[in-house]
């Protein structure tokens, strides 16, 4: 194999044992760190995220060894802090739709501003706790 | 001299103090990069196409439409023959009455609603009871103060057209074959037409209903035409930019300039009335007296249950939508925040559907931009509004720029009138 060969494999091979998913998605809207080093990646499916449309997000959760957390209970509630008012919907994980991603839907914000979600899950590796904060 | 100081001192300091009432402050010579953003949201270019209804097959159906129009001017839809949709919302003005109560058969209880740009909201009604705009187009015409009819009599009068019950066919199939007997019924009429209702079997009951619900879904495909035309103010938002000069292209004045920018900032207008519509279609509480002579009501706290008890929801058996589709209704909340909250109204063309709110209990919008600088305590729950302190210029500024959003409806002149068969 020449040299040139060479340089051409090693980006190939390295296109091929990423994930396709992982390759291709969009990026995520927002990442949430957990009280026990999980991440949350929230995919929005309307992306940019922008007042009154209601949609729905997809959650990837990975632990701290950065595989998919399966079987995990997810509640997501918040507000707008200097509003002193909640969510207008209440969204609900419906279903996890492939290992480590869940699909949480009725999601809306109806005012500009600043938003705080609470993220809460339950997975086999315990209770853990994320704060989402963002400007719409 | 001494005697001329005291009174000097109070001419100064009652000048000043009127001065810092009436004088405007100065505008900037430009927007910050956020306020060229924000004013850009509110204008109708960014408003987006309107959304399907998965709960209504016909919602764009132009023949729909039409049959719609027909029964939207009819006043044969009413039990005494004088009531139309249209007696109360008057195309002539946006859709509104002028009133602070409507007055169909009888007075009512609430303010009428403008119907421009409503079909964008996924509720309706003040306390959003109605999650489509069928749905709600059917209460009306069995309400004692408004149509005061019956289902039934409805569907009688489609089936004696010929040009309805063409028009009916056409769209949906045959009508239901109704009983000779009675000539009134449904569920929801006086005792003796909730008897009648009760005597029909399930099959004839369920056929009127269907038919009543068709006739629904073309009175909303009718209203789904009604939009709002652009204003000064969006031929303003086109133009604006962070670069660009305060006055932009000239099109406002500086006083309704100076109103924007209160209304996008210490205002906080922006927060509820917000997007193209100036409304983010949701229910809050701002502390609006209750309407004389009735209890505070418990607004959407109420709506939401009575949505999902209706009969006629997105889940029912009337509906088109697969249940998943129905994702307003499964996933809205029904918590004690809602409790006295009422749907953000649009500000489009306020100028012309005075009076204001709920039950019409303001009169002007010098009084209203009054209230919510005051933000008084709300009977019932909490007013999530806090008071302002704004100035009296500045209450007029924003006054002034609520002239701005007046325009003609962006419909074609045919659907604003009473259509000849």
């Amino acid at each position: 194999m020449t040299f040139r060969n060479t340089a051409a494999a090693v980006p190939l091979a390295i296109l091929f044992m990423l994930p396709v998913s992982q390759l291709w998605a969009q990026e995520a809207n927002y990442s949430i760190q957990t009280s026990k080093g999980s991440t949350l990646d929230v995919f929005s499916q309307l992306n940019p995220v922008v007042i009154n449309r209601i949609h729905s997000w997809e959650l990837a959760l990975t632990g701290p060894d950065e595989s998919p957390v399966t079987g995990a209970e997810i509640f997501v509630t918040g507000g707008m802090p200097d509003h002193d008012h909640g969510l207008p919907t209440l969204p609900i994980v419906t279903r996890e739709t492939s290992p480590g991603r869940y699909l949480l839907e009725g999601v809306r914000f109806h005012m500009p501003g600043h938003w705080q979600l609470t993220v809460t899950i339950n997975s086999p590796q315990g209770d853990e706790i994320g704060l989402l904060d963002f400007e719409l | 001299m001494k005697r001329f100081l005291i009174p000097g001192l109070l001419v100064i300091g009652l000048g000043a103090g009127l001065g810092w009432q009436l004088l405007p402050a100065p505008l900037p010579q430009a927007w910050t990069p956020q306020e060229a953003a924000l004013i850009q949201s509110l204008s109708l270019s960014q408003l987006h196409a309107l959304s399907p209804d998965p709960s209504n097959a016909v919602a764009d159906n132009e023949s729909a439409a039409k049959l719609g129009q027909l029964l939207y001017f009819d006043s044969r839809m009413s039990g005494n023959g004088e009531v139309a949709c249209a007696t109360c919302h008057q195309p002539e003005r946006y859709f509104t009455d002028g009133l602070p109560l409507a007055a169909g058969t009888a007075l009512g209880p609430r303010h009428t609603p403008s119907l421009v740009g409503l079909s964008h909201s996924p509720w309706f009604y003040w306390d959003g009871r109605k999650d489509s705009q069928w749905a709600q187009a059917l209460a009306p015409i069995e309400a004692g103060h408004e149509h005061n009819l019956d289902r039934l009599q409805v569907i009688r009068l489609i089936a004696k057209d010929r040009d309805y019950s063409e028009r009916y066919t056409a769209l949906f199939g045959e009508l239901p074959s109704l009983p000779a007997t009675p000539q009134a019924a449904s569920p929801l009429g006086n005792a003796e037409a909730s008897a009648s209702w009760q005597r029909l079997s399930l099959a004839q009951q369920s056929g009127i209903n269907r038919a009543f619900a068709n006739l629904g879904k073309s009175l909303a495909a009718y209203q789904r035409k009604l939009l709002p035309g652009p204003s000064r103010f969006d031929e303003y938002a086109d133009q604006v930019s962070s670069e660009s000069g305060i006055s932009g292209n000239g099109v406002l004045s500086r006083e309704e300039i100076a109103g924007l920018k209160l209304f996008i900032g210490d205002g906080q207008c922006i927060s509820c009335h917000n997007g193209p519509l100036f409304t983010n279609f949701e229910f809050h509480n701002t502390g609006v007296l209750a309407i004389a002579g009735q209890l505070p009501p418990m607004g959407r706290y109420d709506g939401i249950r009575l949505a999902r008890e209706d009969e006629f929801n997105c889940l029912s058996d009337f509906s088109d939508a697969q249940p998943e589709e129905c994702i307003e209704l499964r996933f809205a909340k029904d918590d004690n925040e809602l409790v006295g909250a009422q749907k953000t109204p649009s500000l489009r063309n306020i100028t012309e559907t005075a009076p204001y709110m709920h039950g019409g209990q303001i009169a002007d919008l010098t009084a209203v931009m009054q209230h919510y600088n005051d933000a008084p305590t709300s009977m019932l729950s909490h007013n999530e509004a806090k008071p302002l302190g704004l100035r009296p210029v500045q209450l007029s500024q924003l006054v002034a720029f609520m002239q701005t959003l007046t325009a003609p409806l962006n419909v074609d002149p045919g659907w604003l009138v009473a259509p000849s068969q």
